[in-house]
């Protein structure tokens, strides 16, 4: 095993054993249907566990303990769902609502489906208000994404919406930022199938990207912020499914290097003194929702990367346009 | 990192110097730009190391116009050639900026000593594509339009680097950094339209013009870009 | 080293290793501050008065 097919083998076997170690701050709790219940507490990070465990098992072998671990994972979210149950009471609660849909459609692209919802929700889907509900471009495509996978509607080549988004726009890089970072990657994610289908990510976004990213990414590492960190290696991998360029080794090992005991990785550097489990987090609450984004896109990020290309690999696209340009491996 | 004083003064004479090549890039009056010789004691040779470290820039003004160089400016260029060559175990920046001086000397006045040999580009074999920008940057009087060196060649083959290496220095607010790369950038081929280098400038300048090294090679690349173009 | 660097030094305390640190420096450390996003401004319906402030809570009924 090479040295980076090492780094990303650590990376994702420690961060998906965290993940499975604190899996209860994933419980949906008491508050998940309550009026005044913090979905971004609840539901959000569910969905995220879901998504990531759905890749997961998508990219690696039945035999693979990550395989495994992560299957469990995703029937531990399905449970906490009441096996898709809550969705449609949820969808009872708030019709129009767009993330009852989103966190479903995680679920569903493991196999996890619950007919009567899927069928409540493809009635509201059809008016007029739902096509309309104002959100970030970004946002948009995930909704259209969701949609997709619970057989609301199919998603042609070109997903609509890609050019109004900052990606999709081939913006200067250097007026890349935090925001712009997270609205780049999740048009990614969303236009790939979560990494399932790279082959969906237009060709100029595929040239785009192969570009840029370096630069984004060493500075996201330099300034210790590994949450998005994470998340451009991970748009890295899916950018190298179809270029078939190596992971960078180099942005690998910083990663490896920011990870806590347990393989964890945290949102960024700030205040990391004071979350050490201190005396205001007994229950590590604090601590949980510092690093559980962090450590799951690391986790997605190192299957990724790791996992053969879908098809044998396009180098020449790539590698003759740059002629071996890039930091040498 | 504390500086010594004399480091200190030395700095703010670059400055100085730099900001008359701005001036005279801008207005294309070159009158002044190094300041005369036999200006005595301290002050003329602080003024001499400036130019030493100011490079070939001290002349890019008439250099990039066409002009000939005023004999008076040209004594004191000469003079800083030969006052500071590079040590021994001079690092790479050091040789190439002294030979670029010899060079541009050669070039305004036929009558000069040939250059030494050109350095060898053996410390940017594999750099990285962040150690080959710094070090480009550094190395920006060597940014010249028809310019054929050893440092030029291996930039020329790495255009994406380079202009990754540009975002990288804009992301860090590293004005300096990204105004040099930028000047590269204007002469190389093959680099991503999608990095907009047109508006990077007019970027670099708003944040880090007041930095007269900054403006100095902002002001380069506008010109050699109007320069390509006409 | 020839006569006139030898004077040149002497009277300006200028030490080559002064220029050649100038001519090889380290790089900078990098600055980062990402831009933040203000919420969306309201603007009040009648009034056209921008409202940057939650609104002043009223009593509740009852």
């Amino acid at each position: 095993m090479t040295a980076l097919a090492e780094d990303l083998r650590t990376v994702a076997d420690g961060a998906l054993a965290w993940v499975d170690a604190h899996r209860a701050g994933f419980a949906l709790g008491e508050d998940a249907l309550a009026v005044d219940g913090e979905v971004d507490l609840s539901w959000k990070p569910l969905g995220e566990l879901a998504q990531v465990c759905a890749t997961v098992t998508r990219l690696t072998e039945p035999a693979d303990p990550l395989h495994a671990r992560a299957r469990g994972l995703l029937d531990f979210a399905w449970q906490e769902t009441h096996e898709g149950e809550l969705f449609l009471r949820l969808q009872r609660l708030e019709p129009f609502a767009t993330y009852p849909l989103e966190v479903y459609a995680a679920l569903a692209s493991a196999g996890l489906r619950h007919p009567a919802f899927e069928q409540a929700a493809a009635v509201v889907a059809r008016t007029r208000g739902w096509r309309l509900t104002e959100q970030d471009p970004t946002r948009r495509l995930g909704v259209l994404r969701a949609e997709e996978r619970c057989g609301v509607h199919s998603l042609g080549q070109a997903p609509p919406g890609l050019e109004q988004t900052w990606l999709g726009g081939l913006p200067e890089p250097w007026t890349f930022g935090r925001d712009a970072g997270y609205a780049l990657t999740h048009v990614v994610f969303h236009c790939s199938d979560w990494g399932c289908d790279a082959a969906a990510v237009p060709p100029v976004l595929v040239a785009y990207l192969t570009d840029w990213l370096p630069p984004w990414l060493d500075t996201c590492l330099e300034a210790g912020m590994w949450d998005l960190g994470g998340e451009l290696l991970a748009v890295a991998a899916v950018v190298a499914r179809t270029t078939g360029e190596d992971p960078p080794a180099d942005a690998w090992q910083r990663l490896v290097a920011a990870r806590g005991p347990a393989g964890e990785v945290p949102l960024d550097d700030r205040d990391l003194g004071d979350l050490a489990a201190g005396p205001g987090d007994a229950d590590g609450e604090r601590y949980f929702l510092h690093h559980y984004h962090s450590t799951l896109m690391a986790a997605f990020a190192a299957v990724l990367a790791g996992a053969r290309p879908d098809s044998p690999p396009a180098r020449a696209a790539a590698g003759h346009r740059y002629g071996g340009q890039g930091a040498p491996a | 990192m504390e500086q010594s004083g004399t480091s200190t003064r030395l700095q703010a004479a670059v400055q100085d110097l730099a900001s008359g090549v701005v001036s005279a890039l801008r207005g294309g009056d070159h009158a002044h730009v190094v300041p005369p010789a036999g200006t005595d004691g301290e002050a003329g040779d602080l003024a001499l190391a400036a130019v030493r470290v100011l490079g070939a820039d001290a002349l890019l003004p008439g250099l990039l116009s066409h002009t000939p160089p005023d004999p008076a400016e040209l004594a004191v260029f000469r003079k800083a050639v030969e006052a500071y060559p590079p040590r021994p175990d001079a690092a790479p920046t050091v040789r190439w900026s002294h030979w670029a001086m010899a060079r541009t000397l050669r070039r305004a006045d036929p009558s000069s000593a040939e250059p030494p040999a050109e350095p060898d580009t053996a410390w940017l074999d594999g750099a990285t594509w962040q150690v080959l920008t710094h070090q480009l940057a550094v190395l920006a009087p060597l940014a010249l339009p028809g310019e054929d060196c050893a440092v030029h060649r291996l930039a020329q083959h790495r255009p994406v680097d380079v202009a990754r290496g540009f975002v990288r220095a804009v992301r860090r607010r590293d004005w300096r950094q990204a105004a040099g790369a930028g000047r590269w950038l204007t002469l190389l081929p093959g680099v991503p339209d999608t990095v907009g280098l047109e508006s990077g400038l007019d970027f670099v300048e708003l944040m880090g013009g007041q930095d007269p090294l900054v403006a100095l090679q902002v002001q380069a690349a506008r010109r050699m870009r109007m320069g390509a173009r006409g | 080293m020839r006569t006139d660097e030898k004077v040149i030094q002497r009277v300006t305390g200028i030490q080559a290793a002064d220029i050649e640190a100038a001519l090889d420096p380290v790089e900078a450390d990098g600055v980062y501050r990402d831009s933040r996003q203000c919420a969306g401004l309201a603007l009040l319906s009648g009034g056209g008065k921008l409202l940057l402030s939650p609104p002043t809570p009223r009593p509740k009924k009852g």
